[in-house]
Order: structure tokens, then C-alpha cells, then sequence
């Protein structure tokens, strides 16, 4: 009786132990109404054991054959070149950057319309939750939908990675031109100038270090996330990878396509991060203007 | 020329719409080429007095009216503003920063393309040279020192050449050299027929420069007296302190 009270005391006084208690009854709370089983940890662990038999060693013939049934077709002489490795991996590149150039021009312009220190506040408002509603889905999802309206293959991939990075890039970019300086978008608005020559003239060139970084960034998850968008037939590796799991399950040959889109994947992030230093440096003493002429080189060149 | 109002300013308010307002009753008129100076203590509303007759903040009460017009109706380009920190594009050039002061003139297809016409580039040409900063053309304004980014602002209000231009302590802890430089600028935005604005912390250096100087006391905008002396002591015991 004596040590109750003495626990509940210790409880009141220590938050941290309150949080955890709290935490941990919601874990158990979510286990009983999922219903889940240790049974199924089990099954996991014996499937596990046949995959990785099946699996190891991967099987890097991905690398050298030619795949005669790739979409849309090889017609390069040289086998390597034709590979599913190269190809998948060639077309989740190309997925992923021109989804990129497509959603940051998509979503600059809604970007802007969603600020509320450029936009009026009804407009920023409709923007944000349209932004907010493409994000809802995930690329995944996004592929599945344009696989049904454009049928298999890299357009949909395309599409899919464009929808998606719209919604997710869209957020980024106008959070960092809320996060603008005031002084310059009141000496345009003072000047009279119309809200979107106060974001193209003002509001975008402050915040363009920002948004280079965060596009840079939006390629590096593109690339990742263009292997998942494959598995139901919107290009890239992941459909290779589909190929062969279905219905040959080839689990070695997956493995080495799991393997080599890691490296890719690897090189992609270390290439972009080393690019994104130079944009989001804020120890330089002096952060000059890398992105001049990308956005505006006719400005720029008028007075020489 | 200086007998028409270029501006203004009858029994309005200031402030911000929930609390009281920090300046009350403001009446003012100003005339054509006028450099006209306001002086107060730190936090007693110049800035709001300025972003207000900026039509950056609205008035709480009164009428603001600019040539005889309603602030909605006043024409694109016609009100150029100088803020404290200068509102400088800080990742981009002096020439861009400067040519930005022509965008009120470009019609939609110049704007839309960022093609400036031979005109505007010409008058961003001459308005650098006229700071002195050709040489500084092409290297970004956060790479410049605070007098040059001074120069850079008054350069925009150059190529701009708004009807009005208010000015928020552009002076501020600039050497004795380089503020001389920048009341030389100023005189001659004047003289180009701008009406000026302009906050000033200093009343003894406001009289050196402008036409009238006003003071922001408790929350009433008042007419200085022309005495220089008399300016000087408010500064030192008084104006810096009320």
C-alpha cells in the first residue's frame, strides 16, 4: 500500500516518465486494434531465409545482357549498353529530372500564389490547400492513376513524379519566400508594381539560393522514389526489377539492381549535396549570387 | 513648380488596428521639389509614418491623398521608397538593383521576358555613373560596403524618378564624407523635381539639408522652429529624448 502512492509521486514529478507511460499505452492501445500477431514475425523470418537463398549471390548479368524486352525498346549496338541495369537506371534519371524541371516550373508560379507576403490572404489560403491536396497522395499512388490514363510506361513515371513534386517542392519554395527580407517587396509594392513582378523581381531573385538548394534536393528524392514508381509499370528501374519478381521470381537478379541503383543513388546524393553547399552556405562571409543569369540573364547582361 | 501639393496628409491617424495610435492628427502638405525632414526618438512611429503614407500600412483614420488623388489611383511608378535597410535585391547586381527602378516603365512584353528597352538601360547606365559605381556594375550589392549600398538605393529612386520619394533614415552611421556625399544625391533627386521625405535621427544635420523639418513629439507631428541652435539643444536634451 506504502509503495503506490510513492509511485504515482514519482510520476507527478518526473514529466518524462509521464510522456513514456502515455506513449507506450497508445503503442499497445494501436497493436490490439491492428491485431496483430507475433505469428507473422515469424512467417517473415522463414520467407526471409528462401529470398535470401534464392538471392545471394546477386546476379550482375543485369549489367551485361541485353534486355530484348525492355520499354521502349534498345536499338544500340553494344550489349552493356542495353542492359535492364543501365536502361532502368538510365530512365529513372531521366524520370526524375525531367519531373524536376517540369514541377519547379509548375510550381514557382503556385509558390508565389501561396505566399502571404505576396499573395492576398484568400488566394495564398485556396493556393495552400491545393498544394496540400497533391501532397496527400504519394508518388506511388500518383503513378497507379496515370498508368490507368496514359498507360505503362515512362510518361506516366513522368507525371506521376511531376504531380507529386509540385505538391512537395511547392511547400518548400514558399515557405523560403515568406522567409524573404520585407524591405525589398515594400519598395516594389510602394513603386506599384503588380504582385507578380514583386515575385518575379524581387521575392524569387532573394530567395533564389533557397530554391535552387531545395530543387537540387527534389532531384535527389526523385531519383530515389522513380524506382518505386516502376513497380506498377510507370518506367524506370523499378520496372525491371517488377520483370523479374513477377512472375520469374529472379530475386538474384533483383538484388543486383537493388545493388547498383545504390551506388547510383549514393553518387546522385553526394554529387547534389556538394552542389547544394554552395547555394545554402550561410558561414561565407560574403554569400555571393550563384544562380545569376539561370533566372534573369537578360537583366543582367543590359549594362555592359 | 513648388506651389502644387504633391502630397497630402489631413487629420489622419497612425498606427496599427488594434491598439491605440502612435501618431494622431497628422496634417502636412508637401510641394513639389521640397526636401522635407522628420526627426523623433527611436520607436515613436517615423517608420509607421512613412509605410503609411506608403500605402504599406493603412491609415486608421483621415485622407492621404497624392497630387489630389486617392493612393488607389495613383499612377504606377509615381512613390519610391527608400527603407532603413535599403531593399536591396541582395543576391543580385548594382546594375539589376538599379534597373529595378525602371520596372514601372516596362510594358508587359519588356517585364514578362526581362527585355529592358535601350532607354531604360541607358538611364541605369547614367544613374550608376552618377553615384559613381560603373566600376561596381556587375559585382553584387552584398559584397559592397553600407555607404555604396546607399548610393545603389538612391541610384533605383534615379532611374525611378518617382514624384515622390520618402526616405527612411538613409543618412544613419554613415562617416561625415560619405553622408555629405549622399545629401548631394538627395539635393539633386530634388532638383530632378522629386519631393523628398525623409527620416532624419539627426536635427541639427536635417537642418543643414532640408527645406522644413518636422518633429514627432508625444504622438502629435509638429513644425520645427527655423532656428538652427535651438534644433541642436533639442537634439542633445530634448528632441532625442521625447
Amino acid at each position: 500500500m506504502s509503495e503506490s502512492p510513492h509511485f504515482l509521486q514519482i510520476l507527478v514529478q518526473r514529466p518524462i516518465l509521464r510522456s513514456s507511460l502515455l506513449l507506450a499505452i497508445i503503442a499497445i492501445l494501436s497493436i490490439y486494434h491492428l491485431d496483430i500477431s507475433l505469428i507473422g514475425l515469424g512467417d517473415m523470418f522463414s520467407n526471409l531465409l528462401i529470398i535470401t537463398n534464392d538471392a545471394w549471390p546477386p546476379d550482375f548479368s543485369v549489367l551485361s545482357d541485353r534486355a530484348s524486352w525492355a520499354y521502349p525498346p534498345c536499338n544500340l549496338e553494344t550489349d552493356w549498353m542495353c542492359s535492364p541495369a543501365v536502361l532502368g537506371m538510365t530512365q529513372t534519371l531521366e524520370i526524375a529530372f525531367l519531373a524536376t524541371i517540369f514541377g519547379t516550373i509548375l510550381s514557382l508560379p503556385l509558390a508565389a500564389a501561396s505566399a502571404t507576403n505576396i499573395s492576398p490572404p484568400l488566394l495564398a489560403q485556396s493556393m495552400r490547400q491545393l498544394l496540400a491536396a497533391l501532397r496527400v497522395l504519394p508518388s506511388l499512388i500518383w503513378a497507379l492513376i496515370f498508368v490507368i490514363l496514359v498507360g505503362v510506361g515512362p510518361l506516366a513515371g513522368v507525371l506521376a513524379m511531376t504531380m507529386y513534386t509540385v505538391g512537395y517542392l511547392g511547400k518548400l519554395q514558399y515557405e523560403s519566400l515568406e522567409g524573404v527580407s520585407r524591405e525589398p517587396l515594400e519598395v516594389a509594392r510602394t513603386m506599384g508594381l503588380p504582385r507578380w513582378q514583386v515575385a518575379r523581381y524581387f521575392a524569387i531573385p532573394e530567395a533564389a539560393n533557397s530554391l535552387i538548394s531545395q530543387m537540387l534536393f527534389m532531384f535527389e528524392y526523385n531519383v530515389r522514389h522513380g524506382s518505386v514508381v516502376g513497380l506498377v509499370g510507370a518506367g524506370g528501374i523499378g520496372w525491371y526489377m517488377q520483370y523479374y519478381l513477377e512472375p520469374f521470381k529472379l530475386y538474384d537478379r533483383v538484388l543486383a539492381l537493388i545493388i547498383v541503383m545504390y551506388f547510383v543513388v549514393i553518387i546522385i546524393d553526394q554529387i547534389s549535396l556538394r552542389v547544394r553547399i554552395r547555394f545554402i552556405d550561410e558561414n561565407e562571409l560574403v554569400r555571393k549570387s550563384k544562380w545569376r543569369g539561370l533566372i534573369i540573364p537578360q537583366l543582367d547582361s543590359s549594362d555592359d | 513648380m513648388k506651389d502644387s501639393p504633391i502630397l497630402s496628409v489631413c487629420s489622419v491617424d497612425i498606427g496599427f488596428e488594434r491598439g491605440e495610435p502612435l501618431i494622431e492628427d497628422v496634417n502636412l502638405e508637401l510641394k513639389s521639389g521640397e526636401i522635407v525632414g522628420i526627426i523623433g526618438r527611436s520607436g515613436i512611429g517615423k517608420t509607421t509614418l512613412l509605410r503609411t503614407i506608403a500605402g504599406l500600412v493603412p491609415a486608421l483614420s483621415g485622407e492621404l491623398k497624392y497630387m489630389g488623388s486617392e493612393s488607389s489611383q495613383v499612377t504606377k511608378g509615381e512613390i519610391g521608397l527608400i527603407p532603413q535597410r535599403l531593399g536591396l535585391v541582395q543576391h543580385q547586381t548594382v546594375g539589376y538593383n538599379v534597373l529595378m527602378g525602371a520596372l514601372p516603365q516596362a510594358n508587359f512584353f519588356q517585364s514578362i521576358f526581362s527585355l529592358p528597352s535601350t532607354q531604360m538601360r541607358e538611364s541605369t547606365r547614367r544613374a550608376v555613373a552618377s553615384v559613381g559605381l560603373t566600376d561596381k556594375m556587375f559585382t553584387s550589392v552584398n559584397q559592397l560596403s553600407g555607404g555604396q549600398q546607399r548610393r545603389v538605393a538612391i541610384a533605383r529612386a534615379m532611374v525611378q524618378n518617382p514624384k515622390l520619394i520618402l526616405a527612411d533614415e538613409c543618412l544613419g552611421e554613415l562617416d561625415i564624407q560619405t553622408a555629405r556625399d549622399m545629401i548631394e544625391l538627395i539635393r539633386s533627386l530634388a532638383e530632378n523635381g522629386s519631393t523628398i521625405l525623409i527620416v532624419e535621427h539627426n536635427p541639427v544635420r536635417a537642418r543643414t539639408f532640408c527645406d522644413r523639418v518636422l518633429q514627432l513629439r508625444g504622438r502629435k507631428l509638429i513644425s520645427l522652429v527655423d532656428d538652427i541652435e535651438e534644433s541642436s539643444e533639442l537634439y542633445l536634451i530634448g528632441g532625442a529624448n521625447q
